[in-house]
């Protein structure tokens, strides 16, 4: 795995259409960034064409992104997930799901200049502090894409429980990570 | 609070916009309100940040080479001009054209292969498509297609067939302006698959040693179509 600085750079360098140091970012956040695509959309041929879109969308959006604001893998983390459960919803609106939001289009921007950075470690500790299928439904809500109904059905309970419990679980992970 | 109370917290809601568990009318109402208060979208940034973090629990999986080589296409090679007939228009709507041109082709001029086999497109340093190239795997014929510039004058253009480590080969001089279709010997055209093709400067003629003699100006790898 690349440094932060090393894939900060990169970043940067894209912005100023340095083709190189796309070629570095790629080779070196690309795996992680198809395991996290892969995960939401469970099909390998869906996962590689989203994967060339995630790109393209970094390249043309390195323009954005602010050297030392957020970390550069949640940038790019961010803009995968999202981008992959965009596809996630638009097939299953055509399967006669529910319409759910699109995902909002911009990763972390400046403005995240101001955010402490945080370690996955932390997350992880206060993740655990909540009951595990509780800690389990957030997780299967950012890493598969989960709405309300899918995670619902998956912990068979009412919707309006799960959206209770959820709520009380981010308001309570809040709290752990603000501590 | 009852265990069914649902909380009205910016905190949650924050979470919930993050995670995409809105439906389009929450999502839209909340996204006005970021706009005017800050302090929501302090909120939403943290929440990705520390989602992100739950990555780390995903393995990584390295993604086939095709998906760099489409990522190089979509992003770079419409900067080198168009390819085929089918300019500016995105890879799946020109996969769908190409269909549509076997059935309505244009009737003048040689044509580019119906099913290419292999594409090839072959760029200067700068990323210039010199010439875009396709292997017609039914008639044995490489279709090349100048993209832009011409020889200087009293010099050719000639491609090259570089197999692995082998010493490169000629596959013949190309056209100064309009397409041509270049026969391709069976054993060229075995050799094809994952080679990388390259254009020389040679005098009229072509090189007469049997090797590049001038400045490599494009080279192209070999893409299975």
């Amino acid at each position: 795995m690349a440094t932060r600085d090393e894939i900060d750079t990169w970043i940067a360098r894209c912005a100023l259409g340095d083709r190189a140091a796309f070629q570095n970012l790629y080779d070196h956040t690309s795996a992680k960034l198809f395991g996290v695509t892969l995960r939401v959309l469970k099909d390998r041929s869906e996962a590689e064409d989203a994967l060339q879109e995630i790109y393209v969308k970094v390249w043309k959006g390195a323009k954005r992104y602010a050297t030392g604001g957020a970390s550069p893998m949640t940038w790019l983390i961010t803009i995968a997930r999202n981008h992959a459960i965009d596809r996630l919803r638009a097939r299953k609106s055509t399967e006669g799901d529910d319409a759910l939001a699109f995902m909002p289009d911009k990763g972390p921007g400046p403005e995240a200049q101001a955010v402490a950075a945080s370690e996955a470690q932390r997350v992880e500790a206060c993740f655990d502090t909540l009951e595990p299928d509780r800690a389990n439904a957030v997780r299967r809500a950012y890493l598969d894409g989960d709405s309300y109904a899918d995670l619902a059905r998956h912990f068979d309970v009412p919707l309006n429980t799960m959206r209770t419990w959820l709520r009380r679980s981010l308001i309570k992970l809040r709290e752990c990570l603000e501590g | 609070m009852t265990e069914t109370e649902l909380p009205e917290d910016d905190r949650a809601l924050a979470g919930e916009y993050v995670l995409g568990l809105m439906s389009m009318d929450e999502a839209a109402a909340f996204k006005a309100r970021l706009t005017r208060e800050p302090r929501l979208a302090a909120l939403v940034l943290s929440w990705q940040e520390d989602f992100a973090g739950l990555a780390d629990e995903v393995e990584a999986v390295p993604p086939p080479a095709k998906v760099w080589r489409g990522i190089d296409r979509r992003l770079f090679a419409g900067a080198r001009g168009p390819r085929w007939m089918l300019a500016g228009i995105p890879g799946i709507l020109a996969a769908a054209l190409a269909v549509m041109l076997v059935f309505f082709p244009v009737v003048t001029g040689v044509q580019p292969p119906a099913n290419p086999v292999y594409h090839i497109d072959l760029a200067g340093d700068d990323g210039t498509l010199i010439f875009a190239a396709g292997f017609d795997g039914e008639t044995n014929e490489l279709f090349v297609r100048p993209e832009s510039g011409a020889p200087d004058a009293g010099t050719v253009r000639e491609l090259w067939l570089i197999a692995g480590d082998n010493a490169p080969v000629s596959m013949g001089v190309l056209p100064d302006a309009a397409p041509a279709r270049l026969p391709v010997s069976q054993d060229i055209a075995a050799q094809l698959d994952g080679a990388v093709l390259a254009i020389s400067v040679e005098p009229p003629g072509g090189s007469p040693t049997g090797a590049p003699t001038g400045p490599v100006i494009a080279t192209g790898a070999v893409e299975t179509l």
